[in-house]
C-alpha cells in the first residue's frame, strides 16, 4: 500500500484533464497502486461532471445531428480494451510506453549502480525516464533545478527523509535541498522520474557530469 | 422504506432525468436505437458545445468538431457504459474531457503514443458497495455545488470547464497562485472531497 501520494492539486488537475501529459501518466501509474487516490479522483471527476451538466448549453445547428447520424453508419465501432493488470506487472500506462517489460528497454549506464532509460511520451516540456538502481546502490547527491516527480515501481529506496516502496509518489520542487537516494539492500530498485529541468549533481566527484545532463523531453 | 425508494419519491428531478439518459445509452448498446441516440444528442450536444467553448480556446468550428467526435464515441462505446458504475452525464463528461484534451494536443502538434483515454480511463469500481458509494458521492457533489460561494465556484469552473491549470487560473483572475490553490481546496472540502489522511 503506497504511503506517499500526489497532493490534492495534482489529483484535481488530473481529474480536470489539465495536467501535462508526462505528469498525468505518472499520476495514472500511481492510481494503479492506490485505491484511496483512485476513489478521490473518481469523486473529483464528479465535480467536473456536475459542472458540465449544469453548464451553458450552446445551441447546436440541426445539420450537425444529421452529419453525426450519417457518420454512425460509416465508421465501424472501435475496439476499446479495459485491461486489468496482473498485480506485479508494471502499470498499463507504462507497459504501453515501454512496449514490453523493463528487460526489453535500452538502458544507459550512468554510474556503476545507476542506469537510465528514456521513454517517449510526446510531452514537449517534461522528461520521462526510468532509473534502475542496483540493490544498495546510490544515486549521486543532486539538487533540483525544476520540479521532480518520482514514482517507485519496483524495490525501494531511502534518503535522509525516509523509506519509499512500490507505488510511493514523491514530489520535489525546484530549489529543494540536495538528496542522495540509496536503493534498499534487498533488491534492485526501478523508479519513474518526471523532470521539467535537468538534475544538478552537487558532490565534487560527480560535478563533471552536469554539462551532460540535458533535459530530454518528448 | 429503502433510501432509494424514498429518494425516488421526493426527488424525481436530476436523478430521474439521469435515469432517462442511462436508459438511452443502454438502448443504444442493446439495439443501436437511433431514436434514443437522437434524444441524447439533443440534450448533450449543446452541453458539449458549451464545454468546448468555455475559456474560449476553441473556435466555433472546432467546437462543432468536438461535438461530433464525442457523440460518435458515445455511440461506439455505449456497450462499455455500466449504469451501476456511473451516471450517464458523468460517463459522457469523461469522454468529452478526454476528447478535448486530445484536440488541444493535436492543435499543439504533440506527437504522442498516448491518448487522453489511456491516461485517464473510466475507472469505476467493480464492487457493488463501492459503486453505491460512488453514485452517492456524485449525488452529494451535485447538491453541495449549489452552496459554494461565488469566488470558489468561479475557480472550479476555470479548473474544470476551461481546463486551466492553477497557474493559468491565477494569471487570468489576477490572483496569487496560493490564493487559487486554497480556494480550490476550500471548495473541494465543502464538497467533502479530501485526501484520506
Ligand atoms: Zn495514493
Amino acid at each position: 500500500m503506497a504511503k506517499h501520494h500526489p497532493n490534492l492539486d495534482f489529483l484535481t488537475a488530473h481529474a480536470a484533464g489539465s495536467l501535462p501529459l508526462a505528469q498525468a501518466a505518472c499520476v495514472a501509474a500511481h492510481l494503479n497502486y492506490c485505491r484511496d487516490c483512485q476513489r478521490l479522483v473518481d469523486g473529483l471527476q464528479e465535480v467536473g461532471a456536475a459542472l458540465f451538466e449544469q453548464g451553458v448549453a450552446e445551441p447546436v445547428n440541426e445539420r450537425l445531428l444529421d452529419t453525426v447520424l450519417a457518420r454512425l453508419d460509416e465508421e465501424p465501432p472501435l475496439h476499446f480494451e479495459n485491461v486489468r493488470p496482473a498485480p506485479k506487472a508494471p502499470p498499463p500506462i507504462l507497459q504501453r510506453l515501454m512496449r514490453g517489460d523493463f528487460a526489453d528497454l535500452v538502458w544507459k549506464k550512468v554510474t556503476r549502480t545507476l542506469s537510465i532509460s528514456y521513454l517517449r511520451t510526446g510531452d514537449p516540456s517534461h522528461e520521462f525516464a526510468l532509473y534502475h538502481i542496483r540493490a544498495g546502490g546510490r544515486i549521486p547527491l543532486h539538487a533540483h533545478r525544476g520540479d521532480e516527480i518520482t514514482l517507485v515501481l519496483q524495490g525501494g529506496f531511502s534518503d535522509a527523509d525516509g523509506d519509499y516502496h512500490a507505488g510511493d509518489f514523491l514530489f520535489r520542487q525546484a530549489g529543494e535541498e540536495s538528496h542522495a537516494p540509496t536503493a534498499l539492500q534487498s533488491e534492485d530498485c526501478i523508479c519513474l522520474g518526471v523532470l521539467d529541468a535537468p538534475l544538478r549533481f552537487t558532490s565534487w566527484a560527480h560535478r563533471w557530469m552536469n554539462p551532460f545532463l540535458h533535459l530530454r523531453p518528448g | 422504506m429503502s433510501p432509494e425508494g424514498k429518494h425516488g419519491q421526493d426527488k424525481p428531478g436530476a436523478e430521474g432525468r439521469d435515469d432517462e439518459w442511462s436508459e438511452c445509452l443502454v438502448a443504444i448498446a442493446n439495439s443501436g436505437d437511433r431514436a434514443a441516440f437522437t434524444r441524447l444528442f439533443r440534450h448533450f450536444a449543446p452541453l458539449i458545445r458549451g464545454f468546448a467553448l468555455a475559456g474560449s480556446r476553441l473556435s466555433a468550428n472546432l467546437a462543432d468538431e468536438l461535438v461530433q467526435e464525442v457523440m460518435i464515441k458515445v455511440w461506439q462505446k455505449s456497450a462499455a457504459y455500466d449504469p451501476a458504475r456511473a451516471a450517464a452525464s458523468t460517463w459522457i463528461y469523461t469522454i468529452a474531457r478526454n476528447s478535448r484534451t486530445d484536440l488541444f494536443r493535436r492543435l499543439q502538434k504533440f506527437d504522442t503514443p498516448l491518448a487522453a483515454e489511456d491516461v485517464a480511463p473510466d475507472s469505476g469500481s467493480e464492487e457493488p458497495f463501492e459503486q453505491v458509494q460512488q453514485r452517492r458521492n456524485g449525488q452529494r457533489v451535485r447538491e453541495l455545488l449549489a452552496t459554494l460561494p461565488v469566488d470558489q465556484a468561479q475557480i472550479l469552473a476555470k479548473v474544470y470547464m476551461e481546463g486551466k491549470s492553477h497557474a493559468e487560473a491565477a494569471a487570468e483572475l489576477d490572483l496569487p497562485l496560493g490564493t487559487v490553490k486554497s480556494r480550490v481546496r476550500l471548495a473541494l472540502q465543502k464538497l467533502q472531497l479530501q485526501m484520506a489522511s
